[in-house]
C-alpha cells in the first residue's frame, strides 16, 4: 500500500507545479500590491477609462486569478509530460468555471496528468491512424473525459467544501484564530521556504483564492519575519556584546535582509544550515508568536506575496505590523540568545563529516 | 571517478545552488571530477554536454521537481535525491556513490 503511493509521486509532481506557481504568484502578486498600494482598483474595466494603477492592479488580479490553470497545467506536464500540457490547461479552467477553484485545479491537474497517461497506454490505434494520437485523440479525449469528471462529478462537492471551509474560517473564534496563526506560523517558517512551507502556501493560497485572507496573511508575515529576525539577531547579539555571525555570515545577513524585505526567506539557508537546530528552534518560536498575533488581529493582505507591499493592501495593517515587530524580536533575541558566540574574524571552520546525518534509503533512488 | 548531476529544488533559488556547492565541495575532498547542472528559476546553467554525461560513471541528481532533459541519463547510472538530502550529507552520498558504482563494476 505504502509504496503504491510512493509510486504516484504526488508530492513530487505538486512540487513541481508549484515552482511553475510561484512566478506567477510573485509577478501578479507584485503588480497588484504596486497597484493597490497607490489607489488602483483589481476589477477596473480595461475597455473604458482607467488610471495606470488601475491597469496595474487588474492585470495582476487578472494573473492571479490563472492560478487554478497553473497548478493543473503544472501537475499534468509533471505526470504526463507535453502531453499533459493541454488537458491540463482546459481542466484547470473547467474547475474555475465550476467554482472549484484551487482545490479543483489541484485535483483536476492529477486526472488530467492521469488520463493521458491511461490515454497513451490503452488506446491502440491501426498504423495509419497514428498521426491522430497526439493531435485528436489524445488531447480530445482527455480534455473531455476530464471535464466531465470535473464538472458533473467532482466540481460541485469540491465547491461545496471550499464554501463550508470559507464560513468555517469566516467564524473563528479568538482562541482558534490564535491556534491556527501559531500552526501556519511554525509550518511556514521552519523549513525556509522548503517543501512544508510550499504545502502551506498552497493551503493558505486556496484560502485566499475563495475569499479569507487571513491565512497566507500569516505566511507572509513569518517568511519577512525570518530574514529580518535574523538581521535583528546581529544587533540583539552586539547588545550581549555576543558576536553571533561569522564574517561569511554577516555577508550572508547583507542580502538577506533585502529578500526578507519583499517576503523571500530563502537568503537566510546559508547561516541555517550551518547551525541548523538552533536557527530552527528560534524560527519556529518567532514563527508561532508572528503567525498567532496576525491571525488574532485578523491582518489580512489582499495580494498572496510581496511583503512590505502588501501591507498597503489590507484594511486592519497594524495588526500586522504589530505581528511583524514581535516576530522579528523574538526570532532575532532567541537566536542570539541560542547562538554560541564565534571570535570576528574566525575563519571558515573544517566541516566535520562524522556529524552528518546517516542516509535513509527510502530517500535515495537507484537505477 | 567521474560524477555529472543536476540540482533542482521547488522555487530554484537557494536549494538548488547550496545542493550544488555541498556536494560540489564532497567530491573534491574525496577526490572525484564532478559537473552539476543547476536547474534553477533562472533557467538551466553550468549545462551538462553529451560527452560530459558519456564519460560519467554515475549521474547525482539532487532534485525535488521534474527536471528538463532527464532522458539524457537514460544509459548511465542514477542516484535520485531530495535536495536536502543533498545539503544534509553530501559525503556520505559521495561514499554511497562510489560503493554503488563499485557494486555495478563487480556485477
Amino acid at each position: 500500500m505504502k509504496s503504491a503511493f510512493k509510486k504516484l509521486r504526488l508530492k513530487n509532481h505538486l512540487l513541481t507545479a508549484i515552482s511553475y506557481l510561484i512566478p506567477v504568484v510573485c509577478g501578479a502578486g507584485f503588480m497588484i500590491a504596486i497597484g493597490m498600494a497607490f489607489g488602483g482598483s483589481s476589477s477596473a474595466d480595461l475597455t473604458k477609462s482607467f488610471s495606470f494603477w488601475d491597469a496595474l492592479s487588474t492585470m495582476g488580479g487578472a494573473g492571479l486569478g490563472i492560478l487554478p490553470m497553473i497548478i493543473s497545467t503544472g501537475i499534468a506536464f509533471s505526470i504526463a509530460d507535453k502531453p499533459g500540457i493541454a488537458p491540463g490547461l482546459v481542466i484547470g479552467l473547467a474547475a474555475q468555471q465550476i467554482g472549484a477553484g484551487f482545490i479543483g485545479g489541484l485535483i483536476g491537474g492529477f486526472i488530467a496528468g492521469w488520463l493521458v497517461l491511461a490515454i497513451l497506454k490503452y488506446v491502440k490505434l491501426p498504423t495509419w491512424a497514428n498521426g491522430l494520437m497526439p493531435m485528436l485523440i489524445v488531447p480530445f479525449l482527455a480534455s473531455f473525459i476530464g471535464c466531465l469528471i470535473m464538472i458533473y462529478i467532482i466540481g460541485g462537492p469540491i465547491g461545496w467544501f471550499t464554501t463550508w471551509l470559507t464560513h468555517y474560517l469566516g467564524t473563528l473564534n479568538n482562541t482558534s484564530k490564535l491556534f491556527y496563526g501559531l500552526m501556519i506560523g511554525v509550518l511556514a517558517s521552519v523549513d525556509y521556504g522548503g517543501p512544508i512551507n510550499k504545502t502551506v502556501f498552497a493551503f493558505v493560497l486556496t484560502m485566499q483564492a475563495s475569499g479569507v485572507n487571513e491565512p497566507i496573511t500569516a505566511l507572509i508575515l513569518v517568511n519577512m519575519a525570518t530574514p529580518l529576525g535574523f538581521t535583528a539577531a546581529y544587533f540583539i547579539g552586539k547588545l550581549f556584546r555576543k558576536n553571533i555571525y561569522n564574517k561569511v555570515e554577516v555577508e550572508t545577513i547583507k542580502t538577506a535582509f533585502p529578500m526578507g524585505i519583499f517576503e523571500i526567506v530563502e537568503g537566510v539557508l546559508p547561516i541555517v544550515l550551518n547551525d541548523i537546530v538552533r536557527c530552527v528552534v528560534a524560527t519556529g518560536i518567532g514563527g508561532a508568536v508572528g503567525g498567532a498575533i496576525s491571525m488574532y488581529f485578523s491582518a489580512n493582505s489582499k495580494v498572496p506575496f510581496g511583503g512590505l507591499l502588501a501591507i498597503p493592501t489590507m484594511t486592519k495593517p497594524m495588526g500586522f505590523i504589530i505581528g511583524l515587530v514581535a516576530n522579528i524580536l523574538v526570532t532575532g533575541t532567541a537566536l542570539a540568545l541560542l547562538k554560541k558566540p564565534v571570535p570576528v574574524d574566525e575563519k571558515e571552520e573544517e566541516e566535520d563529516t562524522s556529524s552528518e546525518a546517516e542516509l535513509n534509503m527510502d530517500d535515495i533512488q537507484i537505477s | 571517478m567521474k560524477i555529472v548531476g543536476v540540482c533542482a529544488c521547488t522555487v530554484g533559488i537557494a536549494h538548488t545552488y547550496i545542493a550544488q556547492e555541498k556536494l560540489e565541495k564532497a567530491a573534491e575532498k574525496a577526490g572525484y571530477d564532478i559537473h552539476l547542472e543547476t536547474q534553477g528559476t533562472i533557467g538551466t546553467q553550468n549545462e551538462l554536454t553529451p560527452e560530459d554525461i558519456a564519460d560519467a560513471d554515475i549521474a547525482i541528481l539532487a532534485i525535488d521537481v521534474k527536471i528538463k532533459g532527464m532522458e539524457r541519463f537514460d544509459k548511465i547510472t542514477k542516484m535520485t535525491v531530495p535536495t536536502d538530502i543533498a545539503i544534509k550529507s553530501p559525503n556520505k552520498l559521495m561514499e554511497k556513490a562510489a560503493q554503488v558504482i563499485k557494486q555495478r563494476q563487480n556485477a
